[in-house]
């Protein structure tokens, strides 16, 4: 069974991928995690500035899923390249750079600061993050924004971008064109959703910053709609994020019109989950008659 | 030792006083290589729902077994509680960094606050033979000893109860106090654990009588590996966050600000 896939004329040793911000910078797992099960590792997103990120706790559970308000915690372009590239599994995986920032000048200064990395493979563009109060949010909304950010970017590198939208709009399918018109080769579709979690003994919120991104399996099924909402509209790949946990969550992405699937959230409850995932994802192809993963993309019978 | 994950068999697991369970699991390397303070992040089952981990001390380890103690408080915790011999749980671990052993000359004091004792049980292994090393611990009452009666007493744990009910009838860091009086002359380091007020208090005394103490912090984890920040402690000169998993959970108590809302 042939679990690699092509996108945007790179070849992926499976379609599996690590969400930005669940993986670190590719070296904490390290110990727990089989490299060769991943066919790309998304880094935690990094700024311009450092950041020190939001007023804990950070963390908190609901039902089923999690609530973060990390607020991008990062160590800035300038240390990241001085201290975490050397520890990024180049040679094994193809790597890609989330980068963030509260404005055009913010994206453009690490993107060219970044160029200087030699194997990277692209570059995802978190434009979406609900945990910062300038940027993200405001920008994750605004059409005019995200094609400037992806305009300005696409101007300055050839390498891979990936352009990461939030769910927190009615309609996914105008920022998909727009991104795309603007340049991006794919999509990362969603980031968390807005949630909020409350102590009702102490009356206080669960999370120093009140409020913070929804992610885990209750979030999948918002995230599958916006998958097949915008491959719809758009002919780029999409890497699907939100609430897999198991092979047949992988499937339905696929089958939505993902061709990249992000595991998140499930790496801290399972980090053994990618390999479980692709046994799982191969189990139902040879049940199927899939051949090529890759049939499967878009694959859905409406 | 890099961490890694075990589907560990469980020997026993019995309720040892309201609601506090001890959980002895035979480990393949965790228990053989861990060191006293680290940690090890827990599943609760094999589904999602809850979907973390519970983040528990390593207790005492005698070859590959490894004791967990744990108090039941939410879903997480009950669902351990449930859990039979013979069945498995899966551990991440050893994680975080362990507490660093005393100068030749030094004279240890392990201070416990409840279940907080738990690291200090392992620590008091590595100290017994060699060390000069006194044990205190404060719990609410008697009834609610986080360890047996008799390991407290071949322990010769010093225990301090809010009620009075077993022991001193007051606050561990009064018990504390009156030992740092009694070893005036000689170099103590102080290892806490506990809760967040008593692990202000000893921060107090530290300040007062410049004496070095490690503390271990509870806060809430997502990865457990130092890979998603969620775990953030204040660090005392203000310039950002430590990580617990990663850089604690031992401080010295020194690094952390422990000002309420700081840590959690
Ligand atoms: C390094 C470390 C070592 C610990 N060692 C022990 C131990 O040996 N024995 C013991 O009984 N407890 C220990 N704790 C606390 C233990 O992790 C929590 O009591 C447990 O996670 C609560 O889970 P729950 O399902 O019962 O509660 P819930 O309220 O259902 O938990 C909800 C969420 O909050 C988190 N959470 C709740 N309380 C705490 C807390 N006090 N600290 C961290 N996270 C929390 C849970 O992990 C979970 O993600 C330790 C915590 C840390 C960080
Ligand atoms: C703790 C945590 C930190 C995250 N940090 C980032 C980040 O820095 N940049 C980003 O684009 N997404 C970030 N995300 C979002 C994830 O990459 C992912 O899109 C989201 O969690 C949904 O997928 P999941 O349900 O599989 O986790 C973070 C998620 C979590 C849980
Ligand atoms: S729990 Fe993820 S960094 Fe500490």
């Amino acid at each position: 069974m042939n679990m690699s896939i092509t996108m945007a004329e790179m070849s992926f040793r499976t379609p599996l991928l690590t969400g930005s911000g669940t993986f670190g910078y590719g070296d904490e797992f390290k110990s727990l995690v089989d490299y060769n099960t991943l066919g790309g590792i998304v880094t935690k997103s990094v700024s311009l500035e450092p950041r020190a990120g939001n007023k804990p706790p950070r963390i908190c559970e609901t039902s089923g899923g999690i609530i973060n308000s990390i607020g991008l915690a990062n160590p800035g372009v300038d240390s990241f390249i001085a201290n975490k590239v050397s520890l990024l599994p180049i040679d094994e995986t193809r790597v890609f750079l989330s980068v963030v920032g509260n404005s055009v000048e913010d994206f453009l200064a690490v993107v060219d600061k970044f160029e200087t990395i030699a194997d990277i493979s692209g570059y995802e563009l978190n434009v979406s993050c609900p945990n910062v109060k300038r940027g993200g949010l405001e920008i994750g909304g605004d059409q005019d924004a995200v094609a400037a950010i992806v305009k300005a970017v696409r101007a300055i590198t050839k390498r891979f971008i990936s352009v990461k939208l939030t769910p927190n709009q009615t309609s996914i399918a105008p920022m998909a064109q727009a991104a795309v018109d603007a340049g991006a080769d794919a999509l990362t579709l969603v980031n968390t959703l807005i949630g909020m979690a409350i102590d009702t003994e102490k009356q206080r919120p669960l999370l120093g910053n009140v409020t913070g991104g929804f992610s885990g399996p209750p979030l999948k099924p918002v995230a599958l709609a916006k998958v097949w909402q915008a491959a719809q509209v758009v002919d780029v790949p999409i890497w699907a994020s939100g609430g897999m946990v198991n092979g047949i969550d992988c499937i339905e992405f696929l089958l939505a019109g993902a061709s990249g699937l992000q595991l998140g959230s499930v790496l801290f409850t399972d980090p053994f989950s990618p390999q479980r995932v692709l046994n799982e994802m191969e189990e139902y192809c040879s049940h199927h008659g899939v051949a090529e993963i890759s049939e499967l993309v878009g694959a859905l019978k409406v | 030792m890099q961490p890694v994950s075990e589907a560990c068999e469980i020997i026993s697991n019995t309720e040892t006083s309201t609601d506090t369970w001890e959980m002895t699991v035979e480990t393949k390397k965790i228990a053989s290589e861990c060191k006293p303070g680290q940690f090890v992040h827990v599943r609760t089952g094999s589904g999602f729902n809850p979907f973390l981990r519970r983040p528990l001390s390593i207790g005492p380890c005698n070859g590959n077994r490894l004791r967990l103690i744990f108090i039941v408080r939410g879903e997480g915790t009950r669902l351990l509680a449930e859990m039979q011999a013979g069945e498995f749980v899966d551990l991440v671990g050893p994680l975080g960094n362990p507490y660093q052993l005393p100068d030749n000359d030094e004279v240890a004091i392990l201070v416990g606050g409840g279940i907080g004792v738990v690291p200090l049980l392992i620590l008091s292994d590595y100290l017994s033979q060699e060390k000069e090393n006194h044990f205190l611990l404060g719990v609410r009452s008697h009834d609610l000893l986080p360890v047996l009666p008799d390991e407290i007493e071949l322990r010769g744990i010093e225990v301090a109860s809010d009620d009075g009910s077993i022991g001193f009838k007051g606050l561990v860091t009064n018990l504390l106090e009156s030992k740092l009086n009694d070893l005036r002359d000689r170099s103590v380091r102080i290892y806490g654990c506990g809760p967040e007020p008593m692990t202000r208090a000893i921060k107090e005394i530290c300040m007062k009588r410049k004496v070095p103490a490690q503390v271990s912090l509870e806060v809430p984890m997502g990865c457990g590996v130092g890979a998603c920040q969620s775990c953030a402690v204040l660090r005392e000169d203000g310039v950002g966050y430590l990580l617990v998993c990663k850089d604690g959970p031992v401080f010295d108590i020194n690094d952390v600000d422990l000002t309420p809302g700081g840590s959690s």
